[in-house]
Protein backbone atom coordinates (compact mmCIF):
# COMPACT_ATOMS: atom_id res chain seq x y z
CA UNK A 1 0.00 0.00 0.00
CA UNK A 2 2.68 2.40 1.05
CA UNK A 3 4.82 1.59 -2.52
CA UNK A 4 1.72 2.19 -4.23
CA UNK A 5 1.27 6.08 -2.34
CA UNK A 6 4.73 6.13 -3.37
CA UNK A 7 4.34 5.71 -7.16
CA UNK A 8 1.23 7.86 -6.92
CA UNK A 9 2.99 10.64 -5.56
CA UNK A 10 6.05 10.18 -8.22
CA UNK A 11 3.41 10.23 -11.45
CA UNK A 12 1.66 13.33 -10.25
CA UNK A 13 5.18 15.06 -9.68
CA UNK A 14 6.31 13.94 -13.00
CA UNK A 15 3.01 15.30 -14.21
CA UNK A 16 3.54 18.51 -12.13
CA UNK A 17 6.62 18.94 -13.60
CA UNK A 18 6.59 18.19 -17.13
CA UNK A 19 3.68 20.49 -16.92
CA UNK A 20 5.85 23.27 -15.14
CA UNK A 21 8.73 22.83 -18.07
CA UNK A 22 6.60 23.11 -21.14
CA UNK A 23 5.01 25.83 -19.82
CA UNK A 24 7.83 28.04 -17.95
CA UNK A 25 8.59 31.94 -18.20
CA UNK A 26 11.45 32.63 -19.62
CA UNK A 27 13.14 36.23 -20.20
CA UNK A 28 13.61 37.34 -23.62
CA UNK A 29 15.75 40.52 -24.00
CA UNK A 30 16.73 42.26 -27.31
CA UNK A 31 18.57 45.46 -27.70
CA UNK A 32 18.64 48.59 -30.87
CA UNK A 33 20.28 51.29 -31.16
CA UNK A 34 17.37 53.68 -31.61
CA UNK A 35 16.10 57.68 -30.68
CA UNK A 36 20.29 58.14 -30.16
CA UNK A 37 20.63 55.58 -28.38
CA UNK A 38 20.64 51.78 -27.17
CA UNK A 39 16.99 50.58 -26.47
CA UNK A 40 16.57 47.05 -24.49
CA UNK A 41 13.13 45.82 -24.47
CA UNK A 42 13.49 42.58 -22.21
CA UNK A 43 10.18 40.31 -21.77
CA UNK A 44 8.68 37.91 -19.88
CA UNK A 45 6.67 35.06 -21.64
CA UNK A 46 6.65 31.22 -22.01
CA UNK A 47 6.85 31.22 -25.76
CA UNK A 48 9.84 32.56 -27.96
CA UNK A 49 7.94 33.26 -31.28
CA UNK A 50 5.15 35.64 -29.00
CA UNK A 51 7.97 37.27 -27.22
CA UNK A 52 10.40 37.74 -30.30
CA UNK A 53 6.79 39.41 -32.07
CA UNK A 54 5.54 41.69 -29.34
CA UNK A 55 9.21 43.08 -28.86
CA UNK A 56 9.28 43.44 -32.67
CA UNK A 57 6.11 45.52 -32.98
CA UNK A 58 7.53 47.59 -29.88
CA UNK A 59 10.69 48.81 -31.60
CA UNK A 60 8.33 49.26 -34.63
CA UNK A 61 6.43 51.89 -32.40
CA UNK A 62 9.39 53.05 -31.19
CA UNK A 63 11.17 53.40 -34.38
CA UNK A 64 7.55 55.58 -36.00
CA UNK A 65 7.91 58.00 -32.55
CA UNK A 66 11.97 58.40 -33.42
CA UNK A 67 10.66 59.67 -36.93
CA UNK A 68 7.84 61.81 -35.53
CA UNK A 69 9.70 63.72 -32.34
CA UNK A 70 13.59 63.93 -33.45
CA UNK A 71 14.91 67.16 -32.63
CA UNK A 72 17.32 67.03 -35.05
CA UNK A 73 15.55 65.55 -38.36
CA UNK A 74 14.18 67.59 -40.73
CA UNK A 75 11.24 65.67 -41.67
CA UNK A 76 9.96 65.58 -37.64
CA UNK A 77 6.65 66.88 -36.77
CA UNK A 78 9.08 68.74 -33.93
CA UNK A 79 10.68 70.21 -36.78
CA UNK A 80 7.81 71.00 -38.38
CA UNK A 81 6.68 72.98 -35.72
CA UNK A 82 9.59 74.66 -35.04
CA UNK A 83 9.91 76.03 -38.65
CA UNK A 84 6.35 77.32 -38.57
CA UNK A 85 6.88 79.22 -35.01
CA UNK A 86 5.73 82.86 -35.21
CA UNK A 87 4.22 81.51 -38.31
CA UNK A 88 1.14 79.13 -38.01
CA UNK A 89 -0.38 76.34 -35.95
CA UNK A 90 0.71 73.34 -37.37
CA UNK A 91 -1.16 70.26 -37.44
CA UNK A 92 0.34 66.72 -35.43
CA UNK A 93 -0.39 63.31 -34.75
CA UNK A 94 -2.22 62.42 -31.80
CA UNK A 95 1.54 61.00 -30.00
CA UNK A 96 3.43 64.44 -30.67
CA UNK A 97 0.11 65.83 -29.61
CA UNK A 98 0.07 63.69 -26.15
CA UNK A 99 4.18 64.48 -25.73
CA UNK A 100 4.04 68.38 -25.70
CA UNK A 101 0.95 68.51 -23.74
CA UNK A 102 2.11 66.30 -20.93
CA UNK A 103 5.09 68.32 -21.02
CA UNK A 104 3.13 71.23 -20.80
CA UNK A 105 1.66 69.88 -17.97
CA UNK A 106 4.67 69.75 -16.24
CA UNK A 107 6.26 72.67 -17.41
CA UNK A 108 2.99 74.15 -15.29
CA UNK A 109 3.01 72.47 -12.30
CA UNK A 110 7.59 73.23 -12.15
CA UNK A 111 6.56 76.60 -12.93
CA UNK A 112 8.37 76.00 -15.87
CA UNK A 113 11.46 74.11 -14.17
CA UNK A 114 11.38 71.99 -17.01
CA UNK A 115 10.55 73.46 -20.28
CA UNK A 116 10.21 71.96 -23.30
CA UNK A 117 10.97 75.26 -25.50
CA UNK A 118 14.37 75.55 -24.59
CA UNK A 119 15.33 74.86 -27.39
CA UNK A 120 16.41 78.15 -28.99
CA UNK A 121 19.36 77.37 -26.17
CA UNK A 122 19.77 73.92 -26.03
CA UNK A 123 21.03 73.83 -29.49
CA UNK A 124 23.80 76.15 -29.04
CA UNK A 125 25.81 73.76 -26.57
CA UNK A 126 27.59 71.21 -28.27
CA UNK A 127 29.27 68.59 -25.31
CA UNK A 128 31.65 66.52 -27.80
CA UNK A 129 32.99 69.35 -28.88
CA UNK A 130 33.00 71.35 -25.56
CA UNK A 131 31.16 74.45 -26.90
CA UNK A 132 28.97 76.89 -25.02
CA UNK A 133 26.81 79.97 -25.95
CA UNK A 134 28.39 83.03 -24.47
CA UNK A 135 26.22 84.75 -21.89
CA UNK A 136 25.52 87.56 -23.60
CA UNK A 137 24.14 84.82 -26.67
CA UNK A 138 22.12 83.02 -24.31
CA UNK A 139 20.50 86.74 -22.67
CA UNK A 140 19.49 87.47 -26.03
CA UNK A 141 17.78 84.48 -26.73
CA UNK A 142 16.29 83.58 -23.26
CA UNK A 143 13.00 85.34 -24.63
CA UNK A 144 12.80 82.74 -26.87
CA UNK A 145 12.00 80.26 -24.26
CA UNK A 146 8.75 79.82 -22.18
CA UNK A 147 6.01 77.68 -21.93
CA UNK A 148 3.05 80.37 -21.81
CA UNK A 149 4.28 80.58 -25.39
CA UNK A 150 2.84 77.23 -26.56
CA UNK A 151 -0.43 76.99 -28.06
CA UNK A 152 -2.06 73.92 -27.95
CA UNK A 153 -5.48 73.30 -29.82
CA UNK A 154 -6.78 70.28 -29.49
CA UNK A 155 -10.16 70.26 -31.07
CA UNK A 156 -7.80 70.59 -34.25
CA UNK A 157 -4.76 69.00 -33.03
CA UNK A 158 -2.46 71.92 -33.99
CA UNK A 159 0.73 73.10 -31.58
CA UNK A 160 1.95 77.06 -32.25
CA UNK A 161 5.10 78.57 -31.04
CA UNK A 162 4.01 82.34 -30.99
CA UNK A 163 7.49 83.78 -32.07
CA UNK A 164 9.75 83.03 -34.70
CA UNK A 165 13.01 81.66 -33.18
CA UNK A 166 10.88 80.04 -30.70
CA UNK A 167 12.00 75.82 -30.95
CA UNK A 168 10.79 72.84 -29.25
CA UNK A 169 12.97 70.24 -27.53
CA UNK A 170 11.81 67.09 -26.75
CA UNK A 171 15.22 65.42 -25.39
CA UNK A 172 13.41 65.97 -21.65
CA UNK A 173 10.70 64.01 -21.90
CA UNK A 174 10.61 61.99 -25.41
CA UNK A 175 12.27 59.07 -24.63
CA UNK A 176 10.23 58.64 -21.36
CA UNK A 177 7.53 58.95 -23.69
CA UNK A 178 8.35 56.00 -25.85
CA UNK A 179 8.90 53.81 -23.30
CA UNK A 180 5.17 53.79 -21.54
CA UNK A 181 4.21 53.51 -25.56
CA UNK A 182 6.51 50.83 -25.47
CA UNK A 183 4.46 49.41 -22.60
CA UNK A 184 1.31 49.73 -24.14
CA UNK A 185 2.31 48.14 -27.17
CA UNK A 186 3.77 45.04 -25.04
CA UNK A 187 0.60 44.76 -22.98
CA UNK A 188 -1.95 44.78 -26.08
CA UNK A 189 0.34 41.93 -27.33
CA UNK A 190 -0.38 40.04 -23.99
CA UNK A 191 2.76 40.08 -22.85
CA UNK A 192 2.24 39.58 -18.83
CA UNK A 193 5.55 41.40 -17.31
CA UNK A 194 8.38 43.94 -19.19
CA UNK A 195 11.37 46.11 -18.90
CA UNK A 196 11.49 48.42 -21.79
CA UNK A 197 14.82 50.43 -21.01
CA UNK A 198 15.47 53.44 -23.36
CA UNK A 199 18.90 54.36 -21.91
CA UNK A 200 18.58 55.84 -18.19
CA UNK A 201 14.21 56.06 -18.75
CA UNK A 202 13.05 52.63 -17.96
CA UNK A 203 9.45 51.40 -17.64
CA UNK A 204 8.52 48.26 -16.17
CA UNK A 205 5.24 46.01 -15.21
CA UNK A 206 4.70 42.75 -13.55
CA UNK A 207 7.37 40.02 -11.95
CA UNK A 208 10.33 38.29 -13.24
CA UNK A 209 10.03 34.54 -13.72
CA UNK A 210 11.13 34.07 -10.13
CA UNK A 211 8.45 35.85 -8.94
CA UNK A 212 10.60 39.16 -7.80
CA UNK A 213 10.60 42.68 -8.90
CA UNK A 214 12.80 44.12 -12.02
CA UNK A 215 15.83 45.49 -9.90
CA UNK A 216 17.52 48.85 -11.51
CA UNK A 217 20.57 50.42 -10.71
CA UNK A 218 21.27 53.66 -10.56
CA UNK A 219 24.49 55.36 -11.73
CA UNK A 220 27.24 56.57 -9.83
CA UNK A 221 27.34 60.00 -11.10
CA UNK A 222 30.80 60.39 -10.33
CA UNK A 223 31.71 56.44 -11.19
CA UNK A 224 35.74 57.51 -12.24
CA UNK A 225 36.11 57.58 -8.31
CA UNK A 226 34.66 53.90 -7.05
CA UNK A 227 31.27 51.89 -8.15
CA UNK A 228 29.39 52.18 -11.25
CA UNK A 229 26.15 52.24 -9.67
CA UNK A 230 25.83 53.48 -5.73
CA UNK A 231 22.25 52.04 -5.33
CA UNK A 232 19.73 49.53 -6.74
CA UNK A 233 15.93 49.65 -6.24
CA UNK A 234 13.29 46.98 -6.70
CA UNK A 235 10.25 48.30 -8.98
CA UNK A 236 7.28 46.53 -9.99
CA UNK A 237 4.51 48.37 -12.47
CA UNK A 238 6.91 51.34 -12.06
CA UNK A 239 9.28 54.45 -14.25
CA UNK A 240 12.27 55.47 -13.41
CA UNK A 241 14.72 57.97 -14.78
CA UNK A 242 17.72 59.87 -13.46
CA UNK A 243 19.08 63.18 -15.04
CA UNK A 244 22.92 64.09 -13.93
CA UNK A 245 25.35 66.17 -14.84
CA UNK A 246 27.71 63.84 -16.03
CA UNK A 247 25.76 62.78 -18.52
CA UNK A 248 26.97 65.20 -21.15
CA UNK A 249 29.58 67.43 -19.70
CA UNK A 250 32.76 69.07 -20.66
CA UNK A 251 34.94 70.79 -17.92
CA UNK A 252 36.39 74.32 -18.40
CA UNK A 253 38.50 76.34 -16.12
CA UNK A 254 37.73 73.71 -13.22
CA UNK A 255 34.04 73.87 -13.69
CA UNK A 256 31.93 71.66 -15.18
CA UNK A 257 29.11 72.24 -17.98
CA UNK A 258 26.69 69.89 -18.30
CA UNK A 259 23.28 69.70 -20.26
CA UNK A 260 20.53 70.03 -17.91
CA UNK A 261 19.74 73.63 -18.37
CA UNK A 262 17.86 75.62 -16.16
CA UNK A 263 15.42 77.56 -18.55
CA UNK A 264 15.54 80.94 -16.20
CA UNK A 265 18.89 81.28 -16.92
CA UNK A 266 19.90 79.36 -20.01
CA UNK A 267 23.06 78.09 -17.61
CA UNK A 268 23.96 74.28 -16.51
CA UNK A 269 21.14 74.57 -13.08
CA UNK A 270 23.76 73.95 -9.90
CA UNK A 271 22.74 72.18 -6.63
CA UNK A 272 22.29 68.63 -7.23
CA UNK A 273 24.46 66.31 -9.45
CA UNK A 274 22.19 63.81 -10.14
CA UNK A 275 18.14 63.19 -9.70
CA UNK A 276 16.68 59.69 -9.87
CA UNK A 277 12.67 59.76 -10.24
CA UNK A 278 10.41 57.14 -9.89
CA UNK A 279 6.74 57.03 -10.20
CA UNK A 280 4.15 55.51 -12.57
CA UNK A 281 4.54 57.04 -16.23
CA UNK A 282 8.30 56.83 -17.73
CA UNK A 283 6.96 60.26 -19.45
CA UNK A 284 6.59 62.21 -15.99
CA UNK A 285 9.75 60.66 -14.39
CA UNK A 286 11.74 61.27 -17.37
CA UNK A 287 10.40 65.33 -17.45
CA UNK A 288 10.68 65.53 -13.58
CA UNK A 289 14.19 64.03 -13.02
CA UNK A 290 15.34 67.62 -14.89
CA UNK A 291 12.94 69.51 -13.03
CA UNK A 292 13.41 68.65 -9.84
CA UNK A 293 17.44 68.82 -11.01
CA UNK A 294 16.54 72.79 -11.38
CA UNK A 295 14.72 73.14 -8.71
CA UNK A 296 16.95 72.01 -6.22
CA UNK A 297 16.42 69.26 -3.38
CA UNK A 298 13.56 70.52 -1.13
CA UNK A 299 11.17 72.49 -3.78
CA UNK A 300 12.40 69.53 -6.34
CA UNK A 301 11.42 66.90 -4.25
CA UNK A 302 8.07 68.48 -2.58
CA UNK A 303 6.85 69.16 -6.24
CA UNK A 304 7.90 65.35 -7.10
CA UNK A 305 5.91 64.06 -4.35
CA UNK A 306 2.93 65.78 -4.77
CA UNK A 307 2.20 64.41 -8.11
CA UNK A 308 3.17 60.72 -6.34
CA UNK A 309 6.50 60.75 -7.59
CA UNK A 310 9.53 59.91 -5.21
CA UNK A 311 13.11 60.61 -5.80
CA UNK A 312 16.43 59.81 -5.22
CA UNK A 313 19.28 62.92 -5.35
CA UNK A 314 22.85 63.11 -4.88
CA UNK A 315 24.04 67.04 -3.48
CA UNK A 316 27.22 68.52 -4.19
CA UNK A 317 28.57 66.99 -1.30
CA UNK A 318 28.06 63.44 -2.23
CA UNK A 319 25.08 63.09 0.21
CA UNK A 320 22.35 60.68 -1.30
CA UNK A 321 18.68 61.82 -0.29
CA UNK A 322 15.69 59.59 -0.74
CA UNK A 323 12.16 59.62 -0.54
CA UNK A 324 10.96 58.23 2.31
CA UNK A 325 7.81 56.44 0.21
CA UNK A 326 10.84 53.90 -1.57
CA UNK A 327 13.26 54.09 0.90
CA UNK A 328 12.22 50.38 1.53
CA UNK A 329 12.93 49.85 -2.18
CA UNK A 330 16.41 50.93 -2.12
CA UNK A 331 19.76 48.74 -1.28
CA UNK A 332 22.26 51.85 -1.18
CA UNK A 333 25.96 50.11 -2.02
CA UNK A 334 27.94 53.40 -1.45
CA UNK A 335 26.48 55.82 1.36
CA UNK A 336 27.79 58.70 0.07
CA UNK A 337 29.57 59.66 -3.17
CA UNK A 338 32.88 60.79 -3.31
CA UNK A 339 33.00 63.75 -5.27
CA UNK A 340 36.39 64.57 -4.55
CA UNK A 341 37.77 67.94 -4.90
CA UNK A 342 35.69 69.77 -7.94
CA UNK A 343 33.36 73.05 -7.08
CA UNK B 1 23.38 48.92 12.03
CA UNK B 2 20.41 48.51 9.80
CA UNK B 3 21.33 50.96 7.32
CA UNK B 4 25.19 49.13 7.45
CA UNK B 5 23.46 45.54 6.60
CA UNK B 6 21.97 47.16 3.64
CA UNK B 7 25.10 48.66 2.50
CA UNK B 8 27.34 45.62 3.04
CA UNK B 9 24.99 43.36 1.50
CA UNK B 10 24.47 45.57 -1.55
CA UNK B 11 28.23 45.59 -2.06
CA UNK B 12 28.32 42.02 -1.80
CA UNK B 13 25.77 41.47 -4.25
CA UNK B 14 26.86 44.09 -6.75
CA UNK B 15 30.94 43.16 -6.41
CA UNK B 16 29.24 39.16 -6.96
CA UNK B 17 27.02 40.46 -9.60
CA UNK B 18 29.23 43.11 -11.31
CA UNK B 19 32.84 41.69 -11.36
CA UNK B 20 35.52 43.93 -12.38
CA UNK B 21 35.20 42.59 -16.30
CA UNK B 22 37.93 42.18 -18.35
CA UNK B 23 35.54 41.82 -21.69
CA UNK B 24 35.58 44.02 -24.04
CA UNK B 25 32.34 42.99 -26.11
CA UNK B 26 31.73 44.56 -29.86
CA UNK B 27 28.60 44.87 -31.37
CA UNK B 28 27.59 45.89 -35.19
CA UNK B 29 24.61 46.38 -36.57
CA UNK B 30 22.63 44.30 -33.47
CA UNK B 31 24.94 41.56 -33.30
CA UNK B 32 27.99 40.25 -31.26
CA UNK B 33 31.22 40.26 -33.74
CA UNK B 34 33.90 40.15 -30.83
CA UNK B 35 34.13 39.15 -27.62
CA UNK B 36 38.14 40.43 -26.65
CA UNK B 37 40.48 40.38 -23.32
CA UNK B 38 40.61 43.63 -22.18
CA UNK B 39 44.36 42.47 -20.96
CA UNK B 40 45.63 41.92 -24.51
CA UNK B 41 46.83 44.83 -26.99
CA UNK B 42 45.40 44.79 -30.07
CA UNK B 43 43.52 46.32 -33.43
CA UNK B 44 40.21 45.32 -34.84
CA UNK B 45 38.16 46.11 -37.80
CA UNK B 46 34.50 45.82 -37.29
CA UNK B 47 32.23 47.00 -40.51
CA UNK B 48 29.15 48.82 -40.31
CA UNK B 49 26.70 49.96 -42.65
CA UNK B 50 29.35 53.06 -43.81
CA UNK B 51 32.49 50.91 -43.63
CA UNK B 52 35.19 50.18 -41.04
CA UNK B 53 35.50 51.11 -37.24
CA UNK B 54 38.50 50.62 -36.11
CA UNK B 55 38.82 49.75 -32.46
CA UNK B 56 41.91 49.65 -30.35
CA UNK B 57 42.63 48.20 -27.13
CA UNK B 58 45.56 49.34 -24.93
CA UNK B 59 46.96 49.60 -21.83
CA UNK B 60 43.55 47.98 -20.60
CA UNK B 61 41.94 50.92 -22.44
CA UNK B 62 39.62 51.03 -25.19
CA UNK B 63 39.03 53.95 -28.06
CA UNK B 64 37.25 54.07 -31.65
CA UNK B 65 40.87 55.09 -33.56
CA UNK B 66 38.54 56.16 -36.46
CA UNK B 67 35.18 55.65 -37.55
CA UNK B 68 33.39 56.24 -41.10
CA UNK B 69 30.88 58.42 -39.24
CA UNK B 70 30.47 61.92 -40.07
CA UNK B 71 30.68 63.75 -36.58
CA UNK B 72 33.25 61.33 -35.11
CA UNK B 73 31.58 61.73 -31.46
CA UNK B 74 33.04 58.13 -30.73
CA UNK B 75 36.23 59.08 -31.52
CA UNK B 76 36.31 61.85 -29.48
CA UNK B 77 35.09 59.78 -26.53
CA UNK B 78 38.88 58.87 -26.38
CA UNK B 79 39.92 56.20 -23.83
CA UNK B 80 37.53 54.20 -21.76
CA UNK B 81 38.22 51.75 -19.51
CA UNK B 82 34.87 51.26 -18.44
CA UNK B 83 30.90 51.58 -19.84
CA UNK B 84 30.76 51.78 -23.36
CA UNK B 85 31.35 53.81 -26.55
CA UNK B 86 28.63 53.67 -29.37
CA UNK B 87 28.88 54.96 -33.09
CA UNK B 88 25.13 55.29 -33.94
CA UNK B 89 25.80 56.27 -37.44
CA UNK B 90 27.57 52.76 -37.84
CA UNK B 91 25.51 51.09 -35.92
CA UNK B 92 29.15 49.45 -33.76
CA UNK B 93 28.64 49.40 -29.56
CA UNK B 94 31.79 48.83 -27.77
CA UNK B 95 30.87 47.15 -24.15
CA UNK B 96 33.31 47.22 -21.30
CA UNK B 97 32.45 45.23 -18.60
CA UNK B 98 29.83 42.02 -18.24
CA UNK B 99 27.04 43.40 -17.40
CA UNK B 100 25.15 41.39 -19.27
CA UNK B 101 25.44 38.88 -16.28
CA UNK B 102 24.22 40.31 -13.48
CA UNK B 103 20.96 40.41 -12.13
CA UNK B 104 20.49 43.94 -12.13
CA UNK B 105 17.72 44.55 -14.71
CA UNK B 106 18.66 47.92 -16.34
CA UNK B 107 21.01 50.62 -15.36
CA UNK B 108 19.30 54.49 -15.23
CA UNK B 109 21.56 57.31 -15.40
Amino acid sequence: MKRKGFYLISLILIIVLSGCSSNQERIFKKSEILMDTIVSITVVSTSKEKAEAAIDRAFKELKRLEGLLNFYSEESEIAKINRNAGMRPVKVSPETYEVVDRARTISEKTGGAFDITIGSISVLYDFVRKKRPSLQKIQGLLPLVGYKKLVLNPEERTVYLKEKGMKIDPGGIAKGYAADRAVEILKKAGIKAALVAIAGDIRCYGTKPDGGDWIVGIQNPRAEKGEDVFATIRLKDMAISTSGDYQRFFIENGKRYHHILDPSTGLPAEGLISVTVVGPLATYTDSLATAVFVKGLSEGQRLAERMGYYIVAVDRAGNIHISDGIKKKVSLILDRIDVGSEQ
Amino acid sequence: MSLLFISLTGFAAVQRLMPVSTTVTIEAEGRIVYRLSLLKDQRVKVKGPLGYTIVEIKGQKVRVVDSPCPKKYCVLQGWKDRGAIVCLPNRVVVTIGGKDDSQIDAITG
